[in-house]
């Protein structure tokens, strides 16, 4: 009997070790509760989570000097770059969301929007440059991360932008980079950089794009009748014919081909500068150029992600998100940090920009200029891109026999689908 | 001619066996290289082996931290799950009736539901013990350890379920008539008899969450209570990978486990001489 | 012992476990039947409207659920035949005499160890850069090229990292049961004239019927819930040809937002599924050999 003993001081321990600890981890919780909001002036700790992985480790390190600056507390979450939006989701949905997080514009923030908290009352947005801000119903609810653009990123060395102005010399310049054995355009399996950028131009070009989209979920036009997509399934033609099938193409290749010169233009945005840094320095050798789809002579300019202020978080915790947000776009270190670490091009206007590089700075100089087209593709329908074109796209370039005309009447088909 | 045989025997099982681990090998090269090196041949022994992305990575992970994180995790939830689910088995197999058959399919049926279609739920259930009990189910690793026990359970009962059934009932029966209770028996006479089991038990168990990302995504939030595998997502942006570091990290992942799985078998080992002698 | 004191054991060795396993496992389950009736996007905050069977009857007009769930088909039958092959013929290997047994019972188990995404991606690089080394080192052109840009061979692709991760499981598991058979039965066969093959036809299968029915269930439920790999290696493409059922829910989920249709698909596919693995399951029961 002696060992049943045993036994079952074991499992008793077990049992207890389990409530204890279960204990240790309340008792823990509600003092750093306490702790926040004894705080005299101190604002309370607040969570902030966002998507972009790679501005992660500077974020972190600001909220290090805001916390020395001014003693307030910011805790940085983080989440691999692809399950983001889900993991927003799972812990909005147990009531345990951050305090500041990031959303896409277009469908992910038509979802998430009853969590946005009103901001049009803060001084940090009005700095926000025109139409850069993210809107429900007339108020302010999104600040900008940063603008971003995309068009033909080429080699100076191998393609003048001056050749490059409609369908014919686009294809023109294909088919003699191919002769030389090169490849003149490279698009790359991911779905955003295969259909999702490229297929934006004739989107953009319409008068009204979103009331074309909108038309388009309705069944009212169709893109196989549109003038702009009928010239772009001819760009397609021309890329299935003259390039290197995407489908064989990674991001990673893409870049690859691209800094060691076996690629001539990419279908890329600013973003893809910091691969190619790591392929040694080539500042001088590249630049930005507009897709030259039905004569555009303008950049796809837009912006990719927002900050937005949990309204489920209590009243506190948005003073102290606000605090945050308005010392990061007006203090200096906050202004710097935008710039010169997590490397964006500012999107308000008391932002000077920083040193930028060849493709950001295109951008920038569009954006000044106001010679840019929109981003329509934020507002296809949710999950499209990836579910729906990009399988079309695949079957396009995998399948020998199949024109870009009859490649448009497919996307007319998974859009019908799609947008059911 | 025998020997002859059996030593061509090894040497194509080892050749096999190198065959099989080459995409673990081509893991370990490319923790070495630089982007262009990588691009230039995948496949290529990196040209220096610097551990300078090991220094980085683990820098960022703040690997120590995690390691600790992991370890309790995964121990405690092991433990549990291996106490909890042999004593349901074999209740479960020693018990015939009807009920305890419906509790062992069920625990069956539950192995085929895909998780993502109850991770949604489970967060709102966690939340209603945490908001209506005020026992801190999320962003916690006690909570965590629960959720796994939940997951881990079913596989533990099928397996010791499976294997219980060749226990001699007998046995049992005799310790029974020289006055042990159940708890006993069982702690005394089955369980040690269960020996290779639990090891196997504990192995895919602790290798299944060991390498668990989703789940303890989804309710450790706080960066000090990261696991090893949720402090890896400094590497994964959203269309590229850093991939010196993912791969380093991906290795430092894997040490732990590897060194854990090298002392379980030779447990294993040794169980099967103990029980040949007999 | 009385009937009332059988109980009280009874529950005490199960209850503890049950009660955890209903409040993680089988409650979210129920609360996900419920969420397969209403219309929701799956945002706690947005609206959820009751629509009784209509997210049922929509699956069935879904083309796309329906061929991938043909995928996942095709998929767990390969897997479930490559894995506990190469498992049990592992499990053989490394149980004999053997001097290199024990490390190759580590290297073989090895592939488990890494988890989660990266494998498909590090296994991307064998389908494209070595297989198209190989193609033209050896002119095996025609079995050496780049799988993942093949509808059906993205699938045997699949297939392959499948096995090459779970064989070292059911590896494990089918040790153990191997090593449950008492030498003395092997010996005595021995010593009776037996060949390998009948030893293996005639002792060591049958008394392995445990680990066959543990280790082809756990293929089965593994292999109709990959996801993992799926999406890391081929996320679904060429052109779908590759989207397995757990895909296409959680696109459905979280990608559509049409919460509640995911779910319809889960429970129809676990209805499906949970009838076709309990009866594999009580067939090879049927089977084992009592000790």
């Amino acid at each position: 009997m002696k060992k049943v003993k045993k036994v079952l001081s074991v499992l008793t321990a077990t049992a207890l070790v389990a409530t204890l600890a279960a204990c240790g981890g309340t008792s823990g919780t509600a003092d750093k509760d306490s702790g926040a909001a004894s705080g005299g002036d101190k604002l309370k700790k607040i969570t902030l989570f966002q998507s972009k992985v790679e501005i992660t480790e500077p974020l972190e390190a600001l909220v290090k000097t805001y916390k020395e600056e001014t003693g307030n507390e910011v805790e940085v979450w983080g989440a691999a770059g692809d399950a983001y939006s889900q993991q927003l989701v799972a812990k909005l949905g147990s009531n345990q969301g951050p305090t500041i997080f990031s959303v896409a514009p277009g469908p992910e923030s038509e979802k998430l929007k009853s969590y946005f908290t009103d901001l049009s009352g803060e001084e940090y947005v009005k700095n926000i440059a025109p139409d850069m801000e993210l809107k429900v119903e007339d108020k302010t609810v999104g600040v900008p991360y940063g603008v971003e653009g995309f068009g033909l990123v080429y080699n100076k060395d191998l393609v003048d932008p001056a050749n490059v102005k409609d369908l014919d010399s686009f294809t023109k310049l294909l088919e003699q980079m191919k002769a030389e054995g090169k490849n003149g355009l490279s698009l790359s399996q991911e779905a955003y950089f295969l259909i999702g950028h490229i297929l934006n131009t004739p989107f953009a070009l319409q008068s009204d794009p979103l009331a074309f989209i909108d038309q388009l979920n309705k069944g009212e036009v169709k893109m196989a009748d549109t003038k702009e997509f009928q010239e772009w399934a001819k760009f397609m033609d021309a890329i299935k014919a003259n390039a290197k099938n995407p489908m064989e193409v990674k991001y990673d290749s893409q870049m690859g081909d691209f800094a060691t010169g076996k690629t001539a233009m990419v279908h890329q945005g600013n973003w893809s500068y910091s691969m190619l840094a790591d392929f040694g320095d080539m500042d001088s050798k590249i630049g930005m150029m507009p897709f030259p789809l039905a004569g555009n002579d303008k950049l796809a300019v837009g912006v990719a992600s927002y900050w937005v202020i949990n309204n489920q978080a209590d009243a506190d915790e948005v003073k102290a998100a606000n605090a945050f947000l308005n010392w990061l776009f007006t203090s200096d270190t906050g202004k710097k940090a935008i710039v010169d670490d997590f490397k964006f091009i500012p999107a308000l206007t008391n932002i000077e920009a920083g040193n930028l590089d060849p493709l950001s700075q295109a951008v920038h100089e569009a954006t000044n200029s106001g010679q840019t087209i929109p981003w329509a593709l934020n507002y296809f329908p949710s999950g499209i891109i990836t579910n729906d074109l990009a399988p079309a796209t695949q079957e396009f370039f995998m399948n020998k026999d199949m024109t870009g005309e009859q490649f448009l009447q497919k996307l007319d088909e998974v859009w019908a689908k799609a947008s059911k | 001619m025998k020997k002859t045989g059996k030593w061509l025997l090894d040497i194509v099982l080892l050749l096999f066996a190198i065959v099989f681990l080459s995409p673990v090998f081509i893991m370990l090269i490319n923790s070495f290289k630089d982007r262009a090196e990588l691009y230039e041949n995948a496949l290529a022994f990196p040209s220096s082996f610097s551990f300078e992305y090991y220094k980085s990575a683990m820098e960022k992970m703040n690997f120590f931290t995690a390691l600790g994180n992991s370890l309790y995790v995964t121990v405690v939830s092991v433990i549990l799950v291996i106490v909890l689910a042999s004593m349901t088995a074999w209740m479960l197999v020693r018990t015939d009736n009807k009920l305890s058959k419906i509790i062992f399919f069920t625990f069956v049926a539950t192995m085929l539901i895909p998780f993502q279609t109850l991770m949604m739920p489970l967060m709102q259930v966690m939340d209603w013990i945490r908001s209506n009990l005020h026992i801190p189910m999320l962003n916690t690793h006690e909570g965590l350890i629960y959720m796994n026990v939940g997951f881990t359970s079913s596989m533990a009962v099928f397996l010791y379920h499976g294997f219980i059934k060749s226990v001699p009932v007998a046995l049992e029966e005799a310790a029974t008539l020289d006055g042990c209770s159940k708890l006993g028996v069982f702690w005394r006479i089955v369980f040690p008899l269960l020996k290779n089991i639990t090891v196997t038990v504990a192995i895919l168990n602790v290798i299944a969450l060991w390498n668990d990302y989703l789940l303890p995504s989804l309710t450790l939030s706080d960066k000090g209570l990261r696991t090893i595998p949720l402090s890896t997502f400094y590497f994964f942006g959203e269309f590229t990978i850093v991939w010196n570091q993912a791969m380093a990290g991906l290795t430092l992942t894997i040490i732990p486990v590897v060194i854990f799985y090298i002392f379980a078998q030779k447990y294993i080992i040794k169980g099967i001489a103990a029980g040949a002698v007999k | 012992m009385s009937k009332g004191k059988d109980k009280a054991w009874f529950a005490l060795f199960t209850v503890p476990l049950l009660f955890i396993f209903t409040t993680v496992v089988i409650i979210p389950f129920i609360i996900g039947i419920y969420y397969s009736f209403v219309q929701w996007d799956g945002i706690p905050a947005n609206p959820k409207v009751f629509v009784g069977m209509d997210n049922y009857v929509q699956i069935f007009q879904d083309e796309r659920f329906l061929s991938s769930a043909w995928h996942t088909v095709q998929f767990t039958l390969l897997a479930l035949v490559c894995v506990n092959i190469l498992g049990l013929g592992f499990a053989l290997l490394v149980t004999t005499k053997l001097r290199s047994r024990n490390a190759a019972r580590t290297m073989f188990f090895m592939p488990n160890l890494i988890g989660g995404l990266i494998l498909g991606y590090i296994w991307q690089f064998i389908f494209t850069d070595a297989f198209s080394f190989l193609g033209e080192k050896t002119g095996l052109g025609s079995i050496f090229f780049n799988w993942l840009l093949h509808p059906q061979f993205s699938l045997y692709a699949i297939v392959v990292v499948f096995t090459w991760q779970l064989a070292g499981y059911t590896m494990i598991i089918y040790i153990a049961g191997i090593q449950g058979i008492p030498d003395e039965l092997m010996e005595a066969a021995k010593v009776d004239g037996a060949s390998l093959w009948q030893r293996l036809k005639s002792i060591v299968f049958p008394l392995l019927m445990p680990s066959f029915t543990i280790c082809l269930f756990l293929t089965l439920s593994g292999a109709f819930k990959i996801y993992d790999v799926n999406l890391s290696l081929t996320k679904g493409g060429p052109n779908n040809a590759t989207e397995m059922f757990a895909m296409n829910i959680f696109n459905e989920i979280f990608a559509y937002g049409n919460y509640g249709i995911g779910q319809a698909k889960a429970i129809i596919f676990f209805l499906i599924v949970a009838g076709l693995t309990l009866t594999q399951v009580i067939i090879t029961k049927r089977r084992e050999v009592q000790m």
